[in-house]
């Protein structure tokens, strides 16, 4: 247990090895990601909508100069072919 | 081979090889914007189609259909027989490799050294260059590009997808190098998938889809418009305009634009999952703060690595299949566009589409794409978390500097307490990434769901970014008071 805890390099791989085999490590390897979630912050809905609000119209908005681009380029390929 | 290293394989490649100066001087907030943006000409050149192609008498899948079509979204590959035909996939999959395996001291660089790094990042181009090479001869024997070509189109194809190539590569080291924001590829990334997302819901080029559906009919590429334009046309009832909208799979269809935009708020959600850690500072007493990890540590990174895996494997396969002569058997060719593997091929590739594709022909994917993905993108995450500017060995040197401690820790073990945190974290942001974007795939997105986790990431850090930057600059910049914008996003 305090090795899997300890360090992630690939060291001891033969314990490793045995764990997977054996379906100890991988239970215990989501168990700790799973436990890390549950005790985080999550934002309220106030900053949610917040946050969605900023990302979505950016990204939006870089969607539609990409697009603008590429309709340009909707004659050039008629032109070429 | 003693004193032998492989980055000095480089060396040699050094003077031939254009590079993009540093700036001489910080850039103002203004021009990094409009170098960012103008990341845009990219696009310019990823719609150009490819000369000296030979379609003429083929009657193989080869040259019509595209084996490549889960990876254009999140490599941001040009559509099929452009001349940026591979995208971004050289250029992402050299530089996370090449760094991987300089960080787990596979490859020996000191990165404290500049000539050493100099020729680390010479390294990662030429690698770039060369993959783009090999893609393009590979493709070129499976006859993806026509059969019996000529050695001048050979040469002719190889050209202008390498030039384009080398093109890519300045163009993503020109916002490396502190002219735009963050990374190249990550504002290539950003740009691409949202452009995708826009032309899937509100795209106006009207395609020829009678090969499909029969009949000499045209349908709006745009899920939105294909929408409106199937209530006012006489081909569809009501009801039936409605459900063709939401089913259609030749063409991006409502369904498929609304899992995207689900996946984008969720992964909008978690990327504020946080964990605080109550640090003080050791010279004045009783000033705690708060020292936020991220839930997804690594960001999109890992999925970018887990479909590095899926595309070489897949190309492998592909290449496999055809030079063995294979490929008219086990590949079929979908709706004229998508060239997709049988059984015993398919296990690592995205769906076309969750009913009935998923079911009756590749029901063994529904298991090995979630696990293959699951673990590359978790292994990835642990390994990126001790190789990364951000691994508790930095954090916890930079707390030395800064005299901060955990609160209730000793100094000396910042580290440990600190690999403790950052471990889960690590593992959970490979977890909930990796499942999201195999449920995704799953439901049959043909890479978006990749695309756009990836998207949202790197968004996110641009973002940062940017207001950290808007902040430092204060109220110079001519751009914010042109555009009236008070503080930043935030």
């Amino acid at each position: 247990m305090a090795k899997s805890t300890s360090s992630a390099s690939a060291g001891n791989n033969n314990t490793n090895v045995e764990k997977i085999v054996s379906g100890e490590a991988p239970l215990e390897f989501v168990k700790e990601g799973v436990s890390f979630i549950s005790k985080c912050k999550k934002p309220n809905q106030k900053e949610y909508m917040k946050i969605i609000r900023a990302v979505g119209i950016g990204f939006v908005g870089i969607g539609i100069i990409g697009y603008a681009i590429k309709l340009i380029h909707i004659p050039i390929r008629y032109l070429i072919v | 081979m003693a004193g032998f290293r492989i980055i000095e394989l480089a060396a040699p490649f050094l003077p031939i090889m254009p590079e993009i100066e540093l700036p001489y001087d910080k850039l103002p907030f203004d021009d990094k914007v409009v170098y960012t943006i103008l990341i845009g000409l990219f696009y310019i050149f990823s719609q150009l189609p490819i000369a000296g192609i030979n379609t003429n008498g083929i009657t193989s899948n080869a040259i019509e259909g595209d084996p490549l079509y889960y990876l254009r979204g999140i490599f941001a590959m040009g559509p099929s027989k452009t001349i940026l035909e591979f995208g971004l996939f050289p250029i992402v999959s050299s530089t996370l490799i090449l760094q991987l395996l300089a960080g787990m001291k596979l490859i020996k660089v000191n990165f404290k050294n500049s000539q050493d790094r100099q020729l680390f990042q010479s390294l990662t181009k030429i690698v770039s260059v060369f993959l783009y090479i090999i893609l393009t001869n590979i493709f070129i024997a499976t006859g993806y590009f026509g059969a019996n070509l000529s050695l001048l189109s050979i040469l002719l194809i190889n050209f202008q997808i390498v030039s384009m190539g080398i093109f890519t590569i300045l163009l993503v080291e020109i916002i490396d190098k502190s002219y735009g924001f963050g990374s190249g590829i990550m504002c290539i990334t950003v740009m691409n998938t949202a452009t995708n997302f826009v032309d899937n819901v509100f795209g106006v080029a009207s395609i020829n889809v009678d090969t499909v559906v029969g009949g000499n009919y045209t349908e709006s590429r745009g899920a939105f418009i294909n929408l409106t334009q199937n209530l006012r046309s006489s081909r569809f009832s009501l009801i039936g305009g409605i459900v063709s909208a939401f089913t259609r799979d030749y063409l991006p269809n409502l369904t498929h634009v609304s899992i995207v935009a689900l996946i984008f708020f969720i992964v909008c959600y978690w990327q504020n999952y946080n964990m605080e850690v109550t640090i003080r500072s050791t010279r004045t007493r009783n000033i705690n703060n708060v020292y936020p990890i991220r839930m997804l540590y690594t960001g999109g990174l890992s999925i970018y690595f887990s479909f590095i895996l899926i595309a070489l494997i897949n190309i492998s396969i592909y290449v496999f299949l055809n030079i063995t002569h294979l490929s008219n058997k086990y590949y079929v060719l979908e709706n004229n566009t998508l060239l997709i593997p049988k059984f015993p091929f398919n296990l690592l590739t995205p769906p076309k589409a969750f009913y009935p594709d998923l079911f009756t022909k590749q029901i063994l994917t529904l298991l090995i794409l979630p696990i293959f993905i699951i673990i590359t993108s978790c292994w990835f995450s642990l390994q990126w978390m001790n190789i990364s500017g951000a691994s508790p060995k930095d954090i916890a040197l930079q707390f030395k500097e800064q005299s901060i401690t955990i609160a209730g820790k000793r100094e000396q073990a910042i580290k440990q307490e600190l690999n403790n945190k950052i471990r889960p974290a690590a593992i959970a942001g490979g977890l909930v990434l990796g499942g999201i974007v195999s449920l995704g795939e799953l439901l049959g997105l043909k890479g978006d769901a990749a695309g756009i986790v990836v998207a949202v990431t790197s968004g996110f850090a641009l973002l940062e970014l940017v207001t950290i930057e808007y902040q430092q600059s204060g109220g110079k910049s001519a751009l914010t008071q042109i555009l009236g914008a008070p503080g930043g996003k935030y």
